[in-house]
């Protein structure tokens, strides 16, 4: 028998049954942010454990800029819920069943080290004990190798709560975690390479130059892994033309002008010209891997 | 409250609670939602087996649902689709009567230009049209991936594995709307957290019978131990065949590779596409330790880039 088509679905109700969350604006910036602030505390943390004389420095600046961005998207994070009053419920339970509860504590175990880190610096900057004491050294090293999983694992988890829903597009997208875990990591060399840029630190930004260009490399790798997941979703939602224009932008903003800006040189300007750039391509990208359920239902 | 009073004979004492200062209720808030109680003896498995073919769409459930959960009316909406004026389930509906109207002939009227269709066009023959009606309501999965998903713990299983949000600790956080395959919970706009049907728990407490069950003129909601239902479901399921109706199907009382029985489930007479179920329903947690090993590679990788160039070129 066939069914009456008042509804969106000719065989009767809605195909698609599943409903999109209120996840908006502040959820784009949110999985950005989260990018930013991991992406950058990995990258000064990995680039001081492997190259201390070089990194240090740069390390050093890179650490109060990374708590800063943590708190905006710890701002983002508490304004998205439905009753923010209540953001501390979270805490109520660990969950590694639930990639929203284990998201949370590796971000809870990574503020509260981040925060020591920069308390030491803060510290130390002050005069209120001396610059070089060992065990102020030791207590922020300590915190930087402990914190290393803890921001990995806060870079990680966004993408797999993503994919781990019934909703569609996310649903399918095996590679988002991968891809999201890579533009951190790309992000972070990228705004470490500004601070190294304005701290004036000649060796860190030629290396951050060299691999700010592999690392966007390799997020062309990704993001294709993931467009090959969201492709056929990708491909009824939208018309031929708006793919190539998104395409077109991602590769202008992703690519393009940041190698173009590290191939220029190493001076502040290029640099934040490519961070900036990336940036874009990341907000781009989140914009429509978030509208994605909303489009499809 | 009539009824009410006259099913629930011991009605506990209403305790005022004791006036608290605004620091005491600051802390209250604060700490109270880490307290736990004591978690209850585990009972039989109760749930609801929703005989489709005898649902006559009168919508007393979705009536008896709101007046006892103390649901607000969703306005008057027309939604042109039947008689089905309620649309979808939703913060404020945890009931909703679908109607689904097919014709014989795979022609059905079309609408004139004012968009409506004539009553002359209505076929004259009974087995010309076919009006399906089901009333639709939380799928208490075994294994729900909106429980799963719950970052606080507000989405447990209770002592009669029936799936439920505890009001007091859900933050309106949305992860267990993204994950529902079925499209059933959803964040109120009033309060900001997420609600849904909770099987009447505080009834079945009492030891009544759910209200939409309680109210059912025609038994098609039925309620009781989940083992029990299935029995009789399959007894149904054969009865229909022996009367003709080779589409009579059971959904959702058994598991299949991806996903767990419910302990609300349907008897159906047609694909569960068109009464807007999803025909395989997939646990999104299947795919989650994939996720995280891919996730966990790539960085990984990523990381050793950076590594690798600091390494060599930087020290």
């Amino acid at each position: 028998m066939q069914t009456k088509t008042n509804l969106p679905s000719p065989t009767g109700y809605a195909g698609i049954v599943t409903k999109p969350p209120e996840w908006h604006t502040l959820v784009v910036f949110d999985i950005l942010f989260n990018n930013l602030t991991t992406g950058l505390f990995l990258g000064a943390a990995v680039g001081e454990l492997a190259a201390p004389s070089t990194f240090t420095p740069v390390a050093t600046w890179a650490y109060p800029v990374a708590l800063a961005l943590l708190l905006a998207d710890f701002a983002c994070l508490v304004l998205d819920l439905g009753d923010s009053l209540r953001f501390h419920h979270m805490l109520r339970v660990f969950k590694p069943s639930s990639p929203m509860s284990l998201g949370t504590w590796s971000l809870t175990v990574y503020s509260l080290l981040l925060t020591a880190i920069v308390a030491v610096e803060f510290v130390a900057a002050a005069g209120w004990v001396p610059g070089n004491s060992a065990a102020a050294w030791w207590i922020r090293t300590l915190a930087v190798v402990v914190g290393l999983p803890f921001a990995f694992g806060s870079a990680a988890y966004k993408g797999v709560l993503f994919s781990t829903t019934a909703q569609p597009g996310w649903k399918d997208a095996r590679w988002l975690g991968a891809y999201l875990v890579n533009t951190a990591v790309t992000l972070g060399a990228a705004e470490l390479l500004v601070i190294a840029a304005l701290t004036g630190e000649p060796l860190a930004v030629d290396t951050l130059r060299l691999a700010v260009g592999l690392l966007i490399v390799l997020n062309l790798v990704a993001l294709a892994l993931l467009v090959g997941d969201l492709y056929p979703l990708l491909s009824r939602l939208y018309a031929r033309r708006e793919f190539g224009v998104a395409g077109l932008f991602v590769l202008l903003t992703g690519v393009v002008i940041p190698a173009s800006s590290l191939l220029a040189g190493g001076v502040p300007v290029t640099a934040s010209v490519a961070v900036a750039s990336l940036i874009l391509a990341s907000l781009g990208v989140r914009f429509a891997i978030v509208r994605l359920p909303h489009d499809a239902t | 409250m009539a009824s009410r009073e006259l099913e629930v004979v011991h009605s506990p004492q209403v305790e005022t609670p004791p006036s608290r200062g605004p620091l005491s209720a600051f802390l209250d808030r604060l700490i109270g939602p880490f307290h736990r109680g004591e978690a209850p003896e585990h009972k039989p498995a109760m749930g609801f087996y929703t005989d489709t073919t005898v649902c006559i769409g009168c919508k007393a459930c979705e009536v008896a649902c709101k007046q006892w959960n103390q649901l607000p009316a969703d306005g008057f909406a027309w939604t042109g689709n039947s008689y089905d004026n309620t649309g979808e389930l939703s913060a404020t509906s945890w009931r909703h009567v679908k109607f689904v109207e097919q014709f014989a002939d795979n022609q059905p009227p079309e609408p004139t230009g004012n968009g409506r269709v004539s009553l002359h066009v209505l076929p004259d023959q009974p087995h010309d049209v076919r009006w399906l009606m089901m009333s639709d309501v939380c799928k208490h999965c075994v294994a729900a991936p909106c429980q799963q998903a719950c970052p606080t713990g507000a989405i447990i299983h209770n002592e009669f594995a029936n799936v439920y949000i505890q009001p007091d600790i859900c933050n309106g956080c949305g992860y267990c709307v993204a994950a529902c395959p079925f499209g059933v919970i959803t964040r109120s706009t009033l309060s900001g957290h997420a609600h849904k049907c909770t099987l009447c728990y505080d009834r079945q407490k009492d030891g009544l019978v759910p209200a939409c069950a309680k109210a059912c003129p025609t038994a098609s909601i039925q309620f009781g131990p989940i083992d029990e239902l299935r029995e009789r479901a399959r007894r149904r399921v054969e009865e229909l065949h022996r009367r003709g109706v080779p589409g009579a199907r059971m959904y959702g009382s058994a598991p299949t590779e991806t996903y767990t029985e419910l302990h609300s489930f349907y008897l159906l007479v047609d694909r569960p596409e068109v009464y807007g179920l999803p025909e395989a329903p997939f646990n999104p947690w299947l795919h989650m330790l994939g996720d995280y090993f891919r996730t966990a590679i790539a960085g990984a990788v990523t990381l050793a880039v950076p590594l690798a160039a600091f390494l060599l070129w930087g020290a």
